[in-house]
């Protein structure tokens, strides 16, 4: 087996930003990052939504690059950025031809350091907020399933559980003020990880970084919030209505084990086992064999989440079975890693397709012209959350040594009722679309 | 209007660092070469990740039989995967896992594909997977069965996406008569088609003389020409002959295209007009424009109706290339309230482009990100596959990717103004709303007389 060695290098500037740098000079272009370690999780109550809608405040204009500028500067030198909000960090990202980079430093450091931005681009903002939920959610066939649907129904703690994207009463709630404490509070050095990849030399891009960066103050951060979940005791479920599309779905969570324990190299091999397409057990039962199903397939976020959450299974399935008859051809799949193991002539080629997965993700992982995007996501992910970039290079090693054993171990103790949450899409239109 | 800086203090430098020297771009050298049954091979070594993506297109796709069976082409190549003489449908996922290869089989307007992308160590592998379902799969009655239901639910619920709904409008009123106005079949076309349909096809259609192979990767060219010639050279079919299209219509005037969609809560908007294939000389003063107009971030109608009126989140015009004529189209998804608003600034921004010649700053910007996102394109397998399958797939001269960057930095204002004037069509434009009727009928009505269809496609007044 072909093992890939990434070269990755890392240090700590003076006010605690973390730095870290992953050389390739085979193109002619770079991918820069800048990783700050707050998601929506930690958003402020009454402000759901606000942890995104601030993100997007961070393209209306810093210190010495006002509105549009940010975005003007990295277009007219022939790249693309952009930002996304997560469960426990946000990002802000650009790819460029390299001999962009230092101007790219300039930017993020210039908006690391002062946000400068009035009312008016707040209420553009919040308009345009508005617009991408009702795009992506509200005017939508499964808008938000089940990714909106899930979180209330399977947690209890308001960190966990609230409508990340925004209730629009919440969104016209926020003020700058809001915008400013959320600043002060978050998006300091000491709380963030700036990456570098691509076609540079590690030692001037870390001269650069040096320069631009290591002069903006740290500043005491809050403690770490509690975001854990009190013990769950039986099964949770809820219901949502579905406005537009025409087939009944359904989504089962399971809550997953702690990042970096041995469970989680094993459920995160049970999941791949059970999901990631057409091979994945539960579409090859549900779609293919049993036909119950039009598409069936899930995914657990494993990399790039620091606190509780799922492995989920989407369902979408023909209207003339029933929730309860699908959910007991579900269960059953469930029931078959749980009382017998998977066999290594299944779980072997799990693994590899699991190594050739992780691999297309750290080369592109965001389109075709976002190179190493993946690849930075990780390496923002091991650094903030574990402390140990290098983890890019190790990781690999915990999920292919897993063992028929353990997965079923996994399957008995972490696939159960007690630990999992449901949630049904009921249509409510189905005869007007026919 | 009061403003805050958010500043904390420090010595720094207050403008942009200028942009350093620039690095040459070396595109990854390409191997052509045609087997003595009329397959065209195209290899580039790209050995970043130990991976191989390979794609085989068949240049006929679901405009060639569009107007007698609409969708055909697209469900055959669904079905294509589902099994072969030799490997049933579970077998070929199986393989492909152990590979740890992703495989999909898609048709669009111009041409059908197999794409896999998997491991390098498994090159040979992958390419007999392709081999195998190019010239071997079985269409059993069984997979022919369940793809055609799975494809029904997909389309009812394509049915009830504003974004579906409008594209499909917009191709029906550019293209007309033409094959390309047809971008999806209706419930009772899937139910009709059988078995022998889609064999009858795939015999057709999938064909070396037709065909390009594209493998871009993590392999040695002279060893996998050989791996290649061993799987694919005892292939032997006849060259399928290729149907005249009638014309499309040509649009005097403005007209609305009003789809119902019950209970929406956002409009979304559509501008088009027929424009130019990728062949053309006026292609890429046409990308330029577009790139402008309304085709990057920093373009002129997203600062104007999303960073500055804030009617819509994601607001992108852009030219498609299709082979026998290309249109080009705006859209935007934004609050009902500002439908009229909306379609006012995109008919004002194509006019601006249409009579004053674009600033020098403008213009130097919009090459410099035309020349950029294309090098950034050649850093990852996707972005290689998808350029050479644009120069191969409409036979581009073998120069097209390397002269690229020069050619656009060869194009001037007058450039720009000639493709604003030649295909920002705004007087002829057909203007598509996918909304709720009782919202914005009003609103449809300032622009243009309005023709009314509900979600299936069909026209519900006049």
């Amino acid at each position: 087996m072909e093992r890939l060695r990434i070269p990755v290098e890392y240090t700590t500037l003076a006010n605690g930003l973390r730095v870290v740098a992953s050389p390739d000079r085979s193109a002619p272009v770079v991918t820069v990052g800048v990783y700050y370690q707050i998601g929506f999780r930690l958003e402020p109550r009454g402000r759901s939504g606000f942890a995104h809608l601030f993100e997007h405040m961070m393209f209306q204009g810093s210190e010495n690059a006002g509105k549009m500028e940010h975005i003007r500067l990295i277009n007219s030198s022939g790249g693309l950025l952009n930002g996304t909000t997560n469960y426990d960090i946000t990002n802000y990202f650009e790819s460029v031809p390299s001999n962009a980079l230092e101007r790219v430093l300039w930017l993020e450091a210039d908006r690391m350091r002062a946000l400068k931005v009035d009312d008016e681009n707040l209420r553009n903002q919040r308009d345009v907020v508005k617009e991408e939920v009702r795009v992506n959610v509200l005017n939508q066939p499964y808008g938000g399933f089940p990714w909106l649907d899930l979180p209330p129904v399977a947690f209890r703690n308001w960190p966990n559980a609230h409508n990340f994207y925004g209730d629009f009463t919440d969104l016209d709630a926020a003020t700058l003020e809001d915008v400013g404490n959320f600043f002060h509070t978050y998006y300091a050095p000491n709380n963030a990880v700036l990456l570098m990849l691509g076609d540079f030399e590690p030692a001037e891009g870390f001269a650069l970084a040096k320069r631009y960066f290591e002069d903006i103050p740290a500043h005491p951060l809050p403690p770490r919030a509690n975001v854990s979940e009190p013990a769950q005791t039986e099964e949770r479920r809820g219901e949502v209505e579905e406005k537009f599309g025409p087939l009944p779905a359904m989504a089962i969570g399971y809550t997953a084990p702690p990042r970096g324990t041995d469970d989680w190299y094993a459920a995160t091999i049970l999941d791949r086992a059970l999901h990631g397409g057409r091979s994945g057990r539960v579409h090859r039962e549900l779609v293919l064999e049993k036909q119950i199903a039009v598409e069936a397939d899930g995914s657990a976020d494993t990399f790039d989440t620091n606190g509780p959450t799922q492995m989920v299974t989407r369902i979408f399935h023909k209207p003339e079975f029933t929730t309860d008859q699908t959910l007991a051809a579900f269960d059953e799949i469930i029931r078959g890693v749980q009382e017998n193991e998977i066999r290594e002539d299944e779980l072997d080629p799990v693994k590899v397709k699991f190594r050739a997965d992780f691999y297309s993700m750290l080369e592109g992982g965001m389109g075709a012209h976002m190179p190493r995007f993946g690849l930075m996501h990780y390496l923002a992910c091991f650094t903030l959350f574990d402390g140990d970039p290098q983890r890019i290079n190790t990781i690999l090693d915990g999920f292919l040594a897993v063992t028929p054993k353990q997965a079923q171990a996994a399957a008995r103790k972490y696939l159960v009722p007690k630990n999992r949450a449901i949630v049904v899409r009921r249509p409510v239109a189905h005869g007007a679309a026919r | 209007m009061s403003t805050k800086t958010l500043s904390v203090p420090g010595a720094r430098p207050t403008t942009a660092p200028a942009l350093g020297p620039e690095r040459p771009v070396a595109w990854p050298r390409q191997s052509v070469r045609t087997l003595s049954n009329g397959l065209q091979v195209v290899l580039a070594e790209l050995h970043t990740f130990p991976k191989v993506a390979a794609q085989l297109f068949f240049r006929s796709g679901n405009a060639a039989v569009a107007l007698a069976t609409p969708g055909l082409a697209e469900i055959t190549a669904t079905v294509v995967r589902t099994g072969t003489a030799s490997r049933p449908s579970r077998r070929i996922e199986e393989d492909l896992r152990r590979m740890g290869a992703d495989l999909g089989t898609h048709a669009g307007a111009d041409s059908s594909a197999i794409s896999i992308a998997g491991l390098a160590e498994f090159s040979g592998g992958l390419l007999e997977m392709v081999a195998d379902l190019a010239r071997n799969a079985s269409f059993t009655a069984e997979e022919v069965e369940r793809e055609r239901r799975q494809k029904i639910e997909e389309l009812r619920i394509e049915r009830t996406t504003p974004g579906f709904l409008g594209s499909e409008c917009l191709r029906r009123v550019l293209f007309g008569a033409h094959p390309y106005a047809i971008v999806a079949p209706t419930e009772e076309q899937v139910g009709g088609y059988t078995r022998e349909q889609l064999a009858d096809f795939y015999r057709r259609y999938y064909v070396p003389e037709n065909a390009l192979l594209l493998a871009v990767g993590d392999f040695k060219t002279g060893a996998m020409f050989e791996q290649i010639e061993k799987v694919f050279g005892s292939w032997r079919a006849p060259q399928p002959e290729v149907q005249k299209s009638p014309a499309p219509p040509k649009n005097i005037g403005r007209h609305v295209h009003l789809v119902h969609l019950p209970g929406a809560v956002q409009t979304q908007v559509l501008v088009g007009n027929l424009a130019i294939t990728r062949r053309d000389p006026d292609w890429l003063r046409l990308t330029l424009a577009n790139s402008i107009y309304g085709g990057a971030f920093h373009s002129r109608l997203v600062i104007n109706i999303r960073e500055q009126k804030g009617y819509t989140y994601s607001p992108r015009s852009g030219a498609h290339p299709l082979r026998q004529q290309g249109y080009f189209s705006v859209h935007a998804a934004v609050r009902n309230e500002v439908t009229a608003a909306t379609l006012t600034e995109i008919f004002y921004e194509m006019d601006r482009m249409r009579s004053i010649p674009v600033t020098a700053e403008e213009l130097d910007s919009a090459r410099s990100y035309m020349t950029g996102v294309f090098s950034l394109g050649v850093a990852t397998l996707d972005g290689v596959v998808g350029q050479l399958a644009n120069v191969y797939l409409e036979r581009l001269p073998a120069d097209y990717l390397e002269t690229y960057r020069e050619k656009i930095r060869a194009l001037t204002a007058d450039d720009v103004l000639i493709a604003a004037r030649r295909y920002f069509d705004s007087a002829n434009a057909q203007i598509v709303l996918v909304g709720d009727r009782a919202q914005i009928a009003d609103q449809a009505a300032l622009f243009a007389e309005v023709t009314e269809y509900d979600a299936q496609g069909k026209q519900t007044s006049k």
